[in-house]
């Protein structure tokens, strides 16, 4: 039978310079995709529907030709046709139009049902509500970091090992925001749960560790690794569930459940970095040099 | 006698909680409510008491501003509200009384007809000699709250269970109105929600110029009582029975009487003879060589009849009144309906911007059904995922079977809250089930490994200070996630606040209850040896 065997690192092999380096490096360079997508795109992010306004279809595979109608059903051209097989469904989106936004849903599902395609689900998001919903997304995220950097604070009550909480929770956020952008997965309101999810489950292994490492007894090395064990198993566990939600549902194109299970699978992936590489080496010079001064 | 219970109580209250849970899902008491003439076997979805929403029963979901604009901080001067109103709609000259609403109460004034501009409504405003502080766009609280309850009366009227009403308020203070039908598609709730619904009786005579009307000879106000759709017991056709209000202001015709009043002058008693005399205004509307009853929803015509010869008599001769019973009848079932429905619910007090700045989703039952054994499917296989690295990770059954079993119970307890709650299972609390199991698990693994850690765990008194030890951590991580939920809770985010309700609440089941029970469980499994 396989086991799972947490590694063990030895830390004292690498400076402090060399620990924080990885995880710093990781930041950075996903700041700067975040910060060229804006440039280039307008936004940090591919926008969901969501958040840009528009109207998706999701149109029954009932065998035949779906795909070729799809093409002649609309006067507008979809912005995209996804198929899923799993579900017999073809999903098409429209971005939403400049002019008269509205009517657009009504005139869809008309022009679909014309051609004599079966709608199994409409959604239409106006484009000043999506604005309105990206801003509050926005301030919801922001609320949420406040509020657990105010708390770790608030049980640390030390200003280094809170900010390396913090830190690590911050770079647990940015980086599946990047790696979204590079795969294409586009920012909807699954994604923002995620994110809050991530900041909840991200700071459990951290809190863990820095428990480990201040209120406990014992040599610091043994302290890291005893919570590294626990703190590893923890993150797997929960990445396991994760990964088999992402796949499982993009299989059925659930896709709400998909974008949730990705970037929790890679918002813990971050999280095992951040915390045994950037926490750590914080800790260590926290211990070793921060309290001497 | 006591003492088992006294250390055993934590597991006993997860026993409690769990059999609770299983109450709450399946005694038929605390089924959901029922719709009209339904009863509770046939209001539950499935086996259990769970309500389950839109993405998993289909229906439609509409979120829309209601049109108009608003002035603030509005002085009266002690003018009575209708005087203030009139005077504004005095200065307008697109809009009437009706389509502005003064309120007292919020110093605020609206106006509620769609072609009025914000400039016009303001100069009208200035015009008025009122004074007022700013113009916004939406209406009143007032306007909003009776809309609310007009939309949900007609939700009520269509025989559909479980449709809502809510308004909503966005980050940037806008209010909307939220309207969740579930089991209908998107175009029967948009059509439901725009008909503004205005039910009138015409009568069309013959002149010598053709065809005249004589319009709002009965209106909305006037029925004094409305029976529901019936199908009509002689031939096809429906129809609506009504009781016209024979009662009026001491010095005032009532409705009855001013009804019975015109249908004599137009002399239906001498037309209608038999039943072989009937209206002809459907094939000749310009000319008719009858007097007929004209039908109106919405200023259109939707149908029109001629007389019972009897009732005619019994209207010209004066006798009718007394007891101003009458039937609206429609060729369709379908149509009876609505006009019943806009009888009783009436008009919407302003109009419901859906396809302008609204939000809509709708889903098929079909997509809805697959929708909820997908979502199962995908949490039953992510169970078995977390399942697995936990046997993988510790190899002791001892250890890794009861923190499955715990994990799962604490899934089992928030569907029994979502059933007590009636609270409508969608996607997004799903996605809060797999969360609470993914952060269940982490905890445990925090107290199993906490508690083993440093050899042996011989005594009690050794395992309950590596048990609180653990409980720091879990706690102060439980607190971290409440934290970092509880945005989703209250802002407007579609269906996220399900999912951060459901994750909090999974925390706090599982910080109160399951973990402190795991606590029990393993050290009995780990002590008694």
């Amino acid at each position: 039978m396989v086991a799972i065997e947490v590694p063990e690192v030895n830390y004292t092999e690498y400076s402090n310079r060399q620990l924080v380096a990885v995880p710093l490096a990781v930041l950075v360079l996903s700041l700067a995709i975040i910060g060229g997508w804006y440039l280039v795109t307008g936004a940090p992010a591919n926008l969901g529907l969501e958040f840009t306004g528009g109207v998706e279809l999701r149109i029954a595979d009932d065998g035949g030709d779906v795909e070729q109608q799809i093409e002649t059903a609309f006067e507008r051209q979809p912005d995209s046709v996804r198929s899923i097989p799993a579900d017999d469904v073809y999903v098409v989106t429209f971005r939403a139009a400049d002019e008269d936004p509205g009517s657009l849903a009504e005139d869809l599902s008309t022009q679909a049902d014309e051609a004599g395609l079966s709608t199994s689900a409409i959604d239409q998001v106006s484009p000043s509500f999506a604005s309105d919903t990206a801003r509050t997304a926005v301030f919801g995220v922001a609320l949420a970091f406040l509020g657990m950097s105010v708390l770790v604070f608030a049980l640390f009550r030390t200003f280094v090992p809170s900010i390396a909480v913090v830190a690590s929770a911050f770079s647990d956020l940015v980086v599946p925001i990047a790696v979204m952008n590079l795969l294409g997965i586009q920012m909807t309101l699954g994604t923002i749960a995620a994110l809050l999810m991530i900041i909840g489950y991200s700071v459990d292994s951290d809190i863990l560790l820095n428990n480990s490492v201040l209120r406990r007894t014992g040599d610091f090395y043994e302290s890291v690794s005893r919570a590294t064990r626990t703190g590893v198993t923890m993150t797997l566990t929960s990445m396991a569930a994760m990964i088999v939600m992402a796949v499982v549902a993009s299989l059925f194109g659930v896709d709400l459940l998909r974008n949730i299970g990705i970037i929790l699978s890679v918002g813990l992936c971050a999280d095992l970095m951040n915390t045994y590489l950037l926490n750590v080496s914080l800790l260590r010079w926290y211990k070793f040099e921060g309290v001497k001064n | 006698m006591l003492e088992p219970i006294k250390n055993n109580w934590r597991i006993l209250l997860l026993v409690v909680v769990v059999l609770g849970a299983t109450v709450a899902l399946f005694a038929p008491q605390f089924g959901p409510e029922t719709a009209p003439g339904e009863d509770v076997s046939e209001a539950q979805q499935g086996v259990t008491n769970l309500q389950y929403g839109l993405d998993l029963a289909g229906g439609t979901r509409v979120r829309a501003p209601l049109v108009g604009y608003t002035a603030t901080e509005v002085d009266f001067g002690g003018d009575q509200p209708d005087d203030v109103a009139s005077a504004i709609a005095g200065e307008l000259e697109n809009a009437s009384e009706s389509d502005i609403t003064a309120v007292p109460e919020e110093n605020a004034v609206d106006v509620t007809e769609p072609s009025v501009t914000e400039a016009q409504f303001r100069a009208a405003m200035d015009a008025s000699g009122y004074a007022y502080e700013d113009v916004r766009s939406g209406v009143t609280q007032e306007t909003r709250d009776v809309a609310q309850g007009i939309i949900q009366d007609k939700i009520d009227q269509t025989g559909l269970s479980g449709g809502t009403v809510q308004q909503v308020q966005s980050l940037s203070g806008e209010y909307f109105i939220l309207v969740e039908v579930p089991g209908e598609n998107r175009s029967s709730v948009t059509s439901l929600l725009e008909e503004r619904g205005t039910v009138q009786i015409d009568i069309a005579y013959p002149t010598d110029n053709g065809t005249a009307v004589e319009e709002e000879v009965l209106t909305q106000d006037d029925f004094a009582e409305l029976g529901s759709a019936a199908q009509s017991d002689r031939g096809t056709g429906a129809y609506v029975p009504v009781t016209v209000r024979n009662t009026a202001p001491e010095g005032e015709q009532s409705p009855a009487h001013s009804f019975q009043q015109a249908v004599a002058d137009r002399e239906f008693a001498e037309e209608y003879n038999s039943d072989l005399d009937q209206c002809d205004y459907s094939e000749n509307p310009d000319d008719v060589s009858k007097p007929c009853l004209l039908l109106t929803v919405d200023g259109e015509v939707v149908n029109s009849f001629g007389m019972d010869a009897e009732l005619a008599d019994n209207m010209a001769s004066g006798s009718w009144a007394t007891d101003g019973g009458f039937r609206l009848t429609t060729s369709e079932f379908s149509e009876a309906e609505r006009i019943a429905i806009n009888l009783r619910a009436g008009a919407l007090p302003a109009d419901l911007d859906i396809s302008g700045q609204g939000t809509s989703r709708s889903i098929s039952a079909s997509q809805g059904e697959n929708y909820k054994n997908y979502s199962l499917v995908t949490g039953v296989l992510a169970v078995f995922a977390v399942a697995g690295m936990v046997f993988l990770r510790y190899r002791e059954p001892a250890v890794a079977l009861p923190m499955i079993v715990t994990a799962l119970a604490e899934v089992y307890a928030l569907l029994g809250f979502a059933a007590l709650l009636s609270y409508p299972v969608e996607l997004a609390v799903i996605a809060g089930f797999i969360a609470v199991v993914g952060t269940g698990v982490d905890d445990l693994v925090i107290i199993a490994d906490e508690v083993m850690s440093e050899g042996e765990v011989n005594s009690r008194k050794v395992f309950n200070s590596r048990f609180r030890r653990a409980f720091w951590v879990i706690g102060a991580a439980a607190a971290t996630t409440i934290i970092a939920m509880s945005p989703l809770m209250v802002l407007s985010l579609g269906d996220l606040s399900g999912f951060a309700i459901f994750t909090i609440l999974g925390v706090l089941i599982g910080v109160l209850i399951t973990r402190p029970a795991y606590g029990d469980i393993l050290r009995r499994l780990l002590t008694v040896r």
